[in-house]
């Protein structure tokens, strides 16, 4: 079929034509191939524009429509919507920005012209090559899989359950609740972490559709987003269980660094020096000391020291939650020991929002002692304990005490790096798993319907915790509707068969980890659904099999050429 | 509620970077979202930034396809220069009263060309400028502010004073001008509402020790961040009033702090990147940072900060006790922790303000019989288990309002406010 391309050229009033000379660029551009019809037009993206361009692209059977007006950012959409209304295939379009990038950034009324004709013609050249798209949909499952059983896993299987979606929530212990469910006291109301998981529980159970799996691994993640296989498999009896989710939660949460890493704390060779996870324990009733406070003498402390920032220096990172549960401690020292003296060794506070800094000043209040000091050394002292402690201004001392409670900084838990190896989702030097976007996508991954909440992120407290699950909830609650298709990415990437030498290039450059490796044909697939048609394959692709649809060689070599003629 | 998730309706106040990220989810949803904004444009704080931590982005960039997203998407109604009046009901059906002031200018036909500017004789400091620039009557508030289109300001326009002026009328080329727009009064039946009405900062004329409007050289963050702006007044050139670059600059963290109670959360770290930024630019430039702890919370702040301190950038932790000025600079008397009084003298101090909620929370908090605590923050439902509920059962609350906090926290926050909506219709 005859290529029959119309070329429309915006006055924009007379933001275009006052330094671009219209009737020259029509002189110039009518005489060249395949032109059915060249015009100016006052204002195209005006109600009366837009109907003037549907009626001409009608009347004049153009197969590809060029619209030499402002940026494709203001208005690409008004006129592939035009297109759509005119019964013409958007992608079979082009822009040319002849205001930004012609009339308002020169005087030159001549050089202007000149540039506006180029950018035109390389239109022209470019949009006579492109080829005709439509939108793609797919199938999905609202179901949903939560890896990791503590507070931010629960709230999100909460908010994501409904008799239209179900949650298989896998916890990998014999028992719901995670880190907090052990608290014997939570910042800054000073109520029980187990009292808090129970009530959490009590809300998770009366949802129907959140099935628990605990003792359980999750072995097998494949797929992409909105069509994932999983395997869960339970520990103890080998049992497996196999089941589609359209998206995948991780809140595989933290651990703590073990002090013994650092011999100047004194952690493991020093009776009374504890960490702050063995110092929660010690307050929970029917745990190892029955709810009391005690050196291992059997005897409670008379003078105890919380040093902050264990760990903070080597990690390179602070852990955010530190200071606000090392004064919770102070807290329940003082509850419970109200005439032991309590230290506080730190090295910056950090006591960010509204409410934390109340609870300092009450703290303070109280007694306790704040001393500023980095350097810490901690030693045996007879029956007791030295704290020797410098701050990097040199300010410094020591401090006698029969307890000492170390802070030490959080770290990813132990199965986050094997789900990121599963999924292909980047982690940072510390092993926390990377966001798709550090600000504007704090709970997304770089693999889409997959969501990343809480610690396994990055430090971080109950409140914000249960905030980043509720907004994975919202992502996904916003995309996956039950009985609504996933719509897909247009522009997509395309790997030719024929040319693919099986390199694997492409897969190890995609950041969307949306191209596949094909073992019995040995070349790479791209998986349209999580492709986002970035590009960065075709470039790498030393064969030249690799490309994007709309962005094809020809497309840009036939535009580059006629920009430079 | 119903059970159609496509019928549900939401109001959203505020179209900040949490008002944006909340309307874009709901709409994707297939709600019908009401952005009710009441200055004449949208984007919030962040788009008064020229870069934001830790990557050193540019704002203006980051945020702009979100904002275009926005205007194109058909299930969100942007309502700018409005302002809810009403709320009456409850969740599932909220009769909500928003007042929309007139433009003055047709959406429709004005292409944000600019032309009526010139000619318009009223000229005036612009807010969104820090004052640091002049605008007209009929104006936008900084070169690629969106919408693109202009708004006419009555309290200074000569026709809406009694003037026979339509010099801006005559200068558009789109009869986009049209002086017999009305404020209009709309009615809208909503399932659900979210606050996300943002922060201010603290007023530095009530620390008057600093210096602040008294002293020449002395600025306030925000006012740095105009003049770091390709966009601002001095199109990112950093200049002092007198038009001289400055040498030296001292950043003091912290301002408002102890009036106020609490700590701001993110002023740590915008003063280091304030400083990394200025360090870039003026090569050479010695920049001091008065501070008293450090707050870089979490995996990545830490590392910005340890890299802005290798750049050469001190900091030095210390109390304030006196500002003055020297020459044609400011003398900072301070003390250290071991008690030494020492002075530094700079051309250029920049002072680090607390965070404050938004002049509107209180006239919205009776409006929607939400609560406030001491500070003028709205307080959630349950602190640290429902922090973007509020006791009013379907009224949800995400970021700076709620609390200062940082972008990735505010997201976060607004897309769980969609996370609890969407799951409120099962």
């Amino acid at each position: 079929m005859a290529k029959k391309i119309g070329v429309y050229v915006c006055e924009c009033g007379n933001n275009i034509a006052d330094n671009v000379d219209i009737d020259r660029i029509i002189k110039t551009i009518s005489p060249m191939r395949n032109i059915e019809v060249i015009e100016k037009y006052r204002l195209l993206c005006s109600e009366d524009g837009k109907e003037f361009l549907k009626q001409s692209i009608k009347d004049n059977e153009l197969t590809h429509l060029v619209v030499a007006a402002c940026s494709p950012k203001q208005h690409e959409q008004t006129f592939m919507n035009v297109c759509l209304a005119a019964g013409l295939n958007p992608y079979l379009f082009q822009m040319a920005n002849i205001r930004e990038q012609c009339a308002w950034v020169t005087s030159d009324k001549e050089e202007a012209t000149d540039k506006a004709i180029r950018q035109i013609t390389a239109a022209i050249a470019r949009v006579a090559y492109q080829e005709a798209l439509g939108k793609r949909e797919i199938d999905v499952s609202p179901d949903v899989l939560v890896v990791g059983g503590g507070i931010a896993g629960i709230r999100a299987a909460q908010v994501l359950a409904s008799p239209d979606r179900k949650v298989y929530l896998v916890e990998k212990s014999s028992s719901l609740g995670g880190k907090v469910k052990s608290f014997d006291k939570l910042f800054t109301k000073m109520e029980s972490g187990s009292a808090l998981i129970e009530n959490e529980l009590k809300k998770a159970e009366q949802e129907e559709n959140i099935e628990v799996f605990t003792n359980s691994e999750v072995e097998q993640i494949l797929g992409f987003f909105g069509n994932f296989e999983i395997k869960v498999v339970k520990e103890a009896t080998g049992e497996e269980r196999e089941f589609n989710v359209g998206a995948v939660v991780l809140a595989t949460g933290f651990d703590l660094m073990d002090p013994k890493e650092l011999p100047q704390y004194g952690y493991g060779k020093l009776e009374d020096v504890y960490t702050s996870i063995e110092f929660e324990e010690m307050n929970v009733s029917g745990g190892p000391t029955d709810g009391k406070i005690l050196l291992k003498n059997g005897k409670p402390p008379g003078s105890v020291a919380i040093i902050h920032c264990v760990g903070r220096e080597e990690k390179g990172y602070c852990s955010k939650v530190c200071c606000m549960y090392s004064l919770k401690f102070a807290r329940m020292l003082q509850d419970r020991l109200p005439e032991a003296k309590v230290s506080q060794i730190y090295s910056d506070l950090c006591i960010p929002g509204k409410a934390y800094q109340k609870f300092y000043d009450e703290t303070r209040g109280l007694g306790v002692e704040f001393i500023h000091g980095e350097k810490i050394n901690i030693t045996q002292n007879g029956k007791g304990i030295t704290v020797k402690y410098e701050s990097n201004s040199g300010q410094g001392g020591d401090l006698a005490v029969d307890m000492v409670i170390l802070v030490p900084a959080m770290e990813p838990g132990t199965d986050t790096n094997r789900f990121a190896e599963m999924l292909g989702i980047p982690v940072d030097n510390e092993g926390f798993l990377a966001q798709e976007h550090q600000l504007l996508a704090p709970v997304a991954s770089s693999v889409e319907g997959v969501f990343v909440v809480g610690c396994a992120q990055g430090p971080k407290n109950i409140s914000e915790s249960i905030v980043q699950s509720e907004a994975a909830a919202g992502k996904i609650l916003s995309t996956l509707v039950p009985g609504r298709k996933l719509e897909l990415e247009v522009k997509t990437s395309e790997i030719s068969e024929t040319f693919c030498t099986g390199c694997k290039t492409c897969i190890s450059v995609c950041p969307y980890s949306a191209i596949n490796f094909d073992d019995s044909r040995k070349i790479a697939v791209v998986n349209e659904a999580l492709c986002h048609g970035c590009g960065v394959c075709a470039a790498a692709c030393p064969s030249g099999a690799a490309r994007v649809k709309n962005f094809a060689f020809t497309q840009i070599y036939q535009e580059v050429e006629a920009l430079l003629k | 509620m119903e059970n159609n998730k496509n019928s549900i309706s939401v109001l959203v106040i505020g179209a900040g970077i949490a008002g944006i990220e909340s309307s874009l989810l709901l709409a994707n949803s297939g709600a019908k979202v009401y952005l009710v904004e009441k200055a004449s444009y949208f984007g919030g704080n962040i788009i008064k930034c020229e870069e934001v931590y830790p990557n050193m982005e540019c704002a203006t960039c980051m945020i702009a396809p979100k904002q275009q997203e926005l205007l194109q998407n058909e299930n969100i109604e942007l309502l700018t220069l409005s302002e809810v009046q009403e709320v009456q009901g409850s969740v599932g059906d909220f009769a909500v009263k928003v007042k929309n002031k007139a433009r003055y200018v047709n959406l429709e036909n004005c292409i944000g060309c600019n032309e009526c500017f010139g000619p318009c004789p009223a000229e005036v400091d612009n807010e969104f400028e820090e004052r640091l620039s002049k605008r007209k009557a009929i104006y936008i508030p900084c070169p690629g502010a969106l919408p693109n289109a202009p708004a006419i300001d009555t309290d200074n326009c000569l026709r809406f004073k009694g003037e026979d002026c339509q010099l801006c009328q005559e200068a558009c080329m789109f009869d986009a001008i049209d002086y017999t727009q009305r404020d209009e009064e709309l009615e809208l039946n909503v399932q659900a509402i979210v606050v996300a009405t943002g922060f201010q900062t603290y007023d530095l004329t009530q620390v008057p020790q600093y210096g602040y409007k008294k002293l020449n050289n002395v600025y306030s963050m925000v006012e740095v961040e105009r003049i770091c702006a390709s966009n601002g007044p001095t199109e990112g050139q950093i200049v002092l009033r007198d038009g001289k670059t400055p040498k030296s600059v001292a950043i003091i963290h912290c301002i408002g702090r102890e009036e106020k109670g609490y700590c701001s959360s993110i002023c740590c770290m915008a003063s280091i990147k304030q400083a990394h930024f200025l360090k870039n630019k003026i090569p050479g430039l010695k920049i001091t940072q008065l501070y008293s702890d450090l707050c870089v919370p979490g995996r990545v702040y830490q590392k910005f900060y340890e890299e802005v301190k290798e750049s050469g950038v001190d900091f030095i932790r210390a109390r304030v006790n006196e500002v003055k000025e020297q020459g044609t600079g400011i003398a900072i008397k301070y003390r250290t922790e071991n008690g030494k009084e020492n002075t530094l003298n700079v051309d250029m101090l920049i002072l680090a303000p607390a965070i404050e909620p938004g002049i509107d929370s209180a006239r919205l908090a009776e409006i929607l019989g939400i609560p406030q605590d001491e500070h003028g923050f709205f307080i959630e439902k349950e602190p640290d288990l429902d922090s973007v509920d509020t006791p009013r059962e379907g009224v949800f609350i995400a970021g700076c309002a709620q609390s200062p906090k940082d972008v990735p926290d505010t997201v976060a926050e607004a897309e769980a406010t969609v996370g609890k909506i969407l799951s409120l219709s099962r």
